[in-house]
């Protein structure tokens, strides 16, 4: 038999058993498409965190107090056990100054960090101010800017702001120039990142002035930007070395916490592909029910369909026509599951995220984006035609094996 | 047309079904001869044997014992592949149960033989086509087999037969699920096969309307020919 026209047999089968040939579909339709949503949201992170890493900020360390031992997950997140009250461990000047004896060390950005309470055209607020050293800050920061300019080491009552504060978190837009109250004092805003935060940034010391809990010269954390990122570890070092020794700690009673973006990108991204990685086995155990589904439905065809293969077989059908009808059976009902999945994943990838929406690592998923891989698609595609063709080889020798007399007495 | 010329011969033909334990002869040592043109009526009561003949001759199954030559050629010992290319070539059957596929349309269906000799789909349209014309289903050729009656389902059965031109026909009680109106058309219809194509036509049954028509009637009886009766 020609294998158009086994072909047509098999689609014949398909069309035949809709409500059984759809239920077998639908069983490989989630286990594509989980695979697909999950590999395209992985490979988003994946490529977002890349973008960040090979971008801006490789040759940037953070230093904080205290230990953090997850170092760097804090890093750009108000600290909140940071006020420098007394008592506490502290970053100050004296470890500026040691940070200034470091030769591969280019520039030093301290900051302070608290909650503001902020109000503009009758609406308050409550919004995190950081307070930057604006003298280097602007050739330090990551972010960009959207609209207005930079900090420069003149300002002296002016911010910069987040776009979120700039664009919805007030009744009306707070755009350049206007004039906006924070904790009594009004600023000027000169600038707006290109961001979604609520942040505000000003000159440090202005800083001082509005966070009154806050002590001359004590620094919620120290960002430094070094000369070569190639030395980067070395640097570390030598900047942990040092700052043990003029704080007078040892190694089991460090006080203080550095981290690197390259550090905690290449973390996050490690848990990013090791969860993708679990998230895919458990879509893989998904796509893997759906083959048994398949080999279960075309043991059920093969013997509903015993008595027309004995009449095939009288009518000439050898062995490898009747294989020919049902492989094709079986991989068909793998490529039309296969293609609906990878379409639904393709949905489920772009949809599911913004769904879930809200803020933290779900948060992350959405802005990221998900990237549908050639090869999530091609591999998801190819897994289902061959687990359907597999799944289905085992009922289709059966059903050629079966000898015209037995098949033809079937009933 | 040539008579007297032998398409199959059947010697001592043996077929012993196994149950478990329990063996059971439906065939003792069969003798028989069919020449090509011929029109043979084997005739016995429920249980005799016939069925089993006719899967033997028809290369459904193979004999325990004995030799089947089909145009002088042994086919007890063939594999299955050989058999069916035998079954695909040579043989057209019609059953008692019309054996249609439900699931394709009457013209779907007399084309199928075609199809497993790789004829080529258009060649195989016409054929089909014209054998529904010939067996007078010519407006039903799209319908379902479900949607025609028992006599019209037998019809389309008669067709797919013929559609390779096989050298022999056979009809396990062709008319077994017919009235007896429809069942005499059917006979009729396969001795104007006989009559105008000279086709060899073998029919199993136990309806005795059929010795008027044929020129040989077998008689079998507990697996073993009685007697044969040329008329
Ligand atoms: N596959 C089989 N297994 C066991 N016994 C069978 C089988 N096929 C037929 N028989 C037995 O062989 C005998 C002849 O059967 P069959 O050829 O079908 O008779 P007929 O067609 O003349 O009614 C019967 O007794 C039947 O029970
Ligand atoms: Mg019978």
């Amino acid at each position: 038999m020609k294998l158009a026209r086994a072909f047509k047999h098999a689609l014949n089968l398909v069309m035949h058993s809709k409500l059984r040939s759809w239920l077998t579909i639908i069983g490989i339709v989630i286990g594509v498409a989980s695979v697909v949503s999950i590999m395209s949201i992985g490979a988003g992170l994946e490529q977002d965190i890349t973008s960040q890493l090979g971008g801006l900020g490789a040759d940037l360390l953070t230093i904080t107090p205290g230990l953090s031992k997850a170092s760097g997950f804090s890093h750009k997140m108000p600290s909140d056990g940071g006020s420098a009250t007394e008592g506490e461990v502290v970053l100050d000047r004296t470890d500026v100054q040691v940070l200034k004896g470091i030769p591969e060390i280019l520039l030093i950005d301290t900051e302070i960090r608290g909650s503001a309470e902020v109000y503009y055209l009758g609406k308050r607020g409550s919004v995190t101010l950081t307070g930057v050293d604006q003298k280097v800050w602007a050739q330090i920061t990551t972010s960009e800017m959207r609209d207005g300019r930079i900090l420069g080491p003149a300002d002296q009552n002016v911010i910069v702001i987040g776009g979120r504060l700039a664009d919805d978190y007030f009744e009306r837009p707070l755009g350049i120039n206007k004039m906006i109250t924070i904790e009594g004092s009004s600023f000027r805003v000169v600038g707006i990142l290109d961001d979604q935060s609520t942040n505000i940034y000003m000159p440090i010391q202005m800083a001082y002035h509005v966070l009154d809990d806050k002590e001359n010269d004590v620094y919620d954390s120290i960002t430094v930007k070094i000369k070569n990122e190639d030395k980067l570890d070395y640097v570390i070092e030598t900047i942990e070395h040092k700052l043990m020794m003029t704080r007078h700690v040892t190694d089991r009673d460090k006080d203080f916490t550095i981290s690197s973006s390259r550090q905690m990108g290449e973390m996050k991204s490690e848990m990013v592909s090791s969860l993708t990685t679990f998230l895919t086995a458990i879509a893989a155990v998904a796509l893997l029910v759906g083959a048994v589904g398949i080999a279960n439905t075309m043991f059920t065809s093969v013997l509903e369909k015993t008595k027309e293969i004995g009449i095939m077989k009288a009518l000439g059908a050898r062995n490898k026509d009747i294989l020919a009808i049902f492989l094709l059976n079986a991989f068909l009902i793998g490529l039309i599951g296969g293609i609906i999945g990878i379409i639904l994943g393709y949905l489920l990838s772009s949809i599911l995220p913004t769904l879930m929406g809200g803020g933290g690592f779900i948060g992350r998923l959405a802005s990221a984006g998900s990237v549908v891989t050639l090869e999530s698609v091609l591999l998801s595609l190819s897994v289902a035609v061959g687990i359907g063709t597999l799944s289905g080889a085992i009922p289709a020798y059966q059903a050629s094996k079966l000898k015209p007399v037995d098949a033809l007495r079937y009933e | 047309m040539k008579q007297n010329d032998t398409l199959l011969r059947l010697e001592n033909v043996w077929k012993i079904y196994r149950m478990g334990e329990i063996e059971f002869a439906a065939l003792k040592g069969v003798d028989l001869e069919i020449d090509k043109g011929e029109f043979v009526a084997i005739l016995g009561p429920s249980g005799s044997g016939k069925s089993t003949m006719m899967n033997l001759i028809g290369c459904l199954d193979m004999p325990s014992r004995g030799v089947i030559r089909l145009d002088a050629r042994d086919i007890s010992k063939l594999c299955e592949s050989d058999l069916a290319q035998i079954r695909g070539k040579k043989i057209g059957f019609i059953f008692q149960q019309f054996n249609l596929i439900p699931t394709l349309s009457v013209l779907d269906n007399v084309m199928l033989p075609l199809e497993f000799q790789e004829v080529d789909n258009s060649v195989a349209r016409q054929k089909a086509l014209k054998l529904l014309d010939l067996v007078g289903l010519k407006d039903r050729v799209y319908h379902n087999p479900s949607q025609l009656s028992g006599g019209q389902r037998q019809r389309v059965a008669i067709a797919r037969s013929l559609a390779v031109d096989p050298d022999i026909i056979l009809a396990d009680e062709p008319t077994g699920n017919l009235d007896s109106k429809t069942g005499a058309y059917i006979l009729d219809f396969l001795n104007g096969l006989h009559t105008n194509e000279g086709k060899t036509i073998v029919v199993v049954t136990h309806d005795l309307n059929i010795v008027k028509y044929v020129e040989k009637v077998v008689y079998i009886k507990d697996g073993e020919i009685e007697k044969v009766e040329c008329t």
